[in-house]
């Protein structure tokens, strides 16, 4: 293919030059507002983040790396940093596996099909903000969930473990992080199954009929075919979830307010970033927690790259 | 060849950028016509040169009824009879300044970051609510208007005003920043079926409570909050403080707010009191409602909530209990109308805070059952009269020192973990509450 364009006609070296030339032309606004909005607001913040910066008024005092060294030695920083890894390292493989749990279910050809991939999507359509009012009602000491307990057999093992027939799942430092992982893998989860269910649709048919021949069963098939065909699946959910997971934001912000109460168990670093911010103006301290958010993020995005980029190999 | 290309991309974007911004710079200015963004069109239309604020400084007086053109008001909404109030009080001002239009936008959301990204863009509303809980950052972040200028030009008599809302409102340079547009005040509200008679000193308090243990199906005699929301006033009430006299120094290290938080955190250890989510409640309000327990301390905002909620439990307001200090001792939430520093039509805003907290406009805002006057000379709406005197004596309960959200968030996250270890001891607490000011009042 190059060595017939190196020794192309120019009259059809020019048709290329024009066509590509249109193709630049096409993209150009999106790519400009793209470059303006997009990364020249990451060069912004990058700038703001070296002043102590009035949001009316603009950079009072060059701080230099100062709000960069303030916030990795204060201690809620560092708190928050803790829950949100903590929440990215239990969530994102939890929600991974039930998202592929479920999109191998309803992959299956069964009766009412539709009706299951509609019901396991439902938790995924309500707002987050609704639904995660409903999760705080549902985890209150006289909620739902302790109601129900009470009568199940696991009771007395979790009374066992300390949690009380009127445990406050939310109210309780042990328990409120763990209690916002559970929510959010119930919510996610089906948009996860989606993902994994486009992943498997696109593996083909034949695979599976050779494996049958060969006498795999159902275990070997997942783990020797479906699970390694799916790599650019798990690539592109991974990703997702680990961005996600760094910026969590609402649900935490709803259930324990901007403090991240009880006690900074629900601070994050978007809501430590949300609080320098509005509620204590300090703008270019509040961009610098930005950039390093930013930064961790871009990290782990290569990291995975490295992890599970890449064609699928078999 | 490809720097070539690099360049006609380059020159490409340029044209673009060159034709985009031409082709929207006039959509803003052509789309005033609906008479709802004033901010930009309207300043033009005021005759007598009185909406430049510079222009009328120099005259010494301002005559309200010269001034015309328009103002945006703005302010959360917390409830339909909010709006309702405000929108009945704003209907009255045509009538004495007909030259002058009030558009009123209520702000839906996150009120204070909603308004935080309309002043960094230079469009705040013309006249807003500020709450006290971030008052003293927005007057150090120059977001706000110096008034003392339309109040003397307007002859606005701010002795009416109670001292402890109006001196939230003042900066350190003794400007004042905000009227105060109403307030609240904290008392006792006691369920008048079990608690005949309610308790006035704290130690009656005690004994009352104790007699109520276990009894009349209450999970515990009393709600109370884990924060320095109600605290404070007992802190307050048996000689401690946050602050020493000159709000230089912390002082909530010190026997007296030592002994009243550890007083405090009692009341819990030995059962007679509970917080909100102990009880499975949303707040003490609700806990009253239900039965759950038989006194509570809130504000004014308890009214429309028991009256909507739960119309058949009897209850009454009584000041809150007196301590060894003697005298009596409660805290005030007040919030202000102000004028922002990049506000358009500043004349108009002056002339409409004039009339909002004036005595005419506050009366027909507090017949709206929201909140108190916060002027002396304003009468007490019914049924409200435990807690407008409350309004003559109350110490603030926010604002009344910058970064006290963050002194708020220290002393209710180690309060918390003592009540939820069962642990009940002051130390922690107030270790923990002196090193948060200490660090707000060095920022």
């Amino acid at each position: 293919m190059a060595s017939t364009a190196r020794g192309a006609s120019p009259d059809l070296r020019r048709a290329r030059r024009s066509e590509a030339l249109a193709g630049y032309a096409m993209i150009a606004l999106p790519l400009f507002l793209f470059l303006v909005l997009q990364i020249g607001t990451v060069f912004y913040a990058v700038w703001i983040s070296l002043w102590r910066w009035n949001v009316r008024s603009g950079p009072e005092l060059f701080k230099g790396l100062g709000n960069y060294a303030t916030a990795l030695a204060d201690p809620v920083f560092q708190r928050a940093v803790q829950n949100t890894i903590y929440y990215a390292v239990v969530w994102v493989p939890l929600t991974m596996a039930i998202g592929l749990f479920l999109a191998i279910i309803v992959n299956q050809k069964v009766r009412g099909q539709a009706f299951f991939r509609g019901a396991y999507y439902l938790p995924a359509i309500a707002s987050s903000a609704a639904i995660t009012v409903l999760w705080i009602f549902i985890v209150a000491p006289d909620g739902l969930f302790n109601s129900v307990r009470a009568v199940l057999p696991f009771d007395p093992l979790m009374t066992l473990f300390g949690y009380g027939p009127n445990q406050d799942w939310m109210g309780d430092e042990t328990t409120a992080l763990d209690s916002v992982i559970i929510l959010n893998a119930w919510t996610t989860s089906a948009t996860f199954m989606l993902f994994y269910l486009a992943s498997l649709q696109s593996i083909s048919g034949t695979v599976y009929e050779a494996a049958a021949i060969d006498g795999a069963n159902a275990w070997q098939t997942f783990t020797k075919i479906t699970f390694p065909l799916l790599r650019p699946g798990h690539y592109f959910v991974a990703t997702v979830a680990v961005i996600g997971a760094l910026q969590l934001f609402d649900q935490v912000a709803i259930a324990g307010g901007s403090a991240g109460a009880p006690n900074n168990a629900l601070m994050t670093v978007v809501l430590y970033l949300y609080n320098a911010a509005f509620t204590q103006f300090n703008f270019g301290y509040a961009a610098a927690v930005g950039v390093i958010l930013f930064v961790v993020i871009f990290a782990a995005t290569l990291v995975q790259r490295r992890l599970f980029g890449g064609a699928p190999s078999w | 060849m490809r720097a070539k290309f690099l360049m006609l991309v380059v020159a490409t974007v340029l044209v673009f950028a060159a034709c985009s911004s031409g082709s929207t710079s006039p959509a803003p200015s052509s789309g005033g016509g609906g008479g709802s963004s004033p901010g930009a069109t309207e300043p033009a239309t005021s005759p007598g040169g009185s909406a430049a604020p510079s222009g009328s400084a120099a005259s010494g007086t301002l005559d309200p009824a010269s001034v015309s053109g328009s103002v945006v008001i703005s302010g959360w909404r917390s409830s339909p009879e909010e709006g309702e109030a405000l929108t009945q009080t704003l209907l009255g001002f045509p009538a004495v300044y007909p030259n002058i239009h009030v558009d009123y936008q209520p702000i839906a959301g996150d009120y204070p970051t909603v308004m935080v990204t309309k002043i960094s863009s230079h469009e705040p509303p013309d006249l807003f609510y500020v709450n006290a809980d971030y008052t003293p950052e927005w007057i150090a972040q120059g977001f706000l208007l110096p008034l003392d200028d339309y109040i003397a030009k307007l002859g606005i008599d701010t002795s009416q005003f109670f001292d402890g809302y109006l001196s939230i409102f003042k900066g350190k340079d003794g400007k004042i920043y905000g009227l105060p547009k109403d307030g609240n005040t904290i008392a006792l509200a006691s369920n008048t079926d079990i608690v005949a008679t309610a308790p006035t000193t704290m130690d009656q308090l005690v004994t009352t409570a104790q007699g109520l243990v276990g009894k009349n199906g209450l999970k515990a005699p009393m709600c109370l909050n884990p924060s320095l929301d109600r605290g404070l006033a007992f802190i307050y009430a048996q000689g401690g403080s946050l602050l020493n006299a000159d709000k230089t120094a912390e002082a909530i290290d010190t026997d007296a707010s030592k002994a009243a938080v550890q007083w405090y955190l009692d009341l819990f250890k030995n059962g007679l009191g509970m917080t909100a989510a102990q009880l499975g409640d949303g707040w003490c309000g609700d806990a009253l409602g239900k039965g759950h327990v038989a006194m509570i301390f809130e504000g004014g905002w308890l009214d429309p909530a028991m009256v909507g909620t739960y119309p058949k439990v009897k209850y009454a307001w009584s000041e809150m209990p007196t301590g060894s200090s003697g005298k009596p001792v409660t805290l005030s939430f007040t919030v202000s109308y102000s004028i922002g520093t990049d506000s358009a039509n500043k004349d108009q805003a002056a002339v409409l805070l004039d009339y909002l907290t004036g005595k005419e406009g506050m009366t027909t805002w507090t017949e709206g059952g929201v909140a108190l006057p916060s002027r002396k000379d304003v009468a007490a709406p019914a049924g409200k009269d435990v807690l407008v005197k409350g309004s003559d004596y109350a110490q603030p309960g926010s604002g009344f020192m910058p970064g006290y959200v963050d002194v708020q968030k220290a002393f209710q996250d180690a309060f918390t973990a003592q009540v939820t270890k069962k642990t009940y001891d002051a130390g922690p607490v107030v270790t923990a509450t002196a090193a948060a000011i200490t660090k707000a009042l060095a920022q």
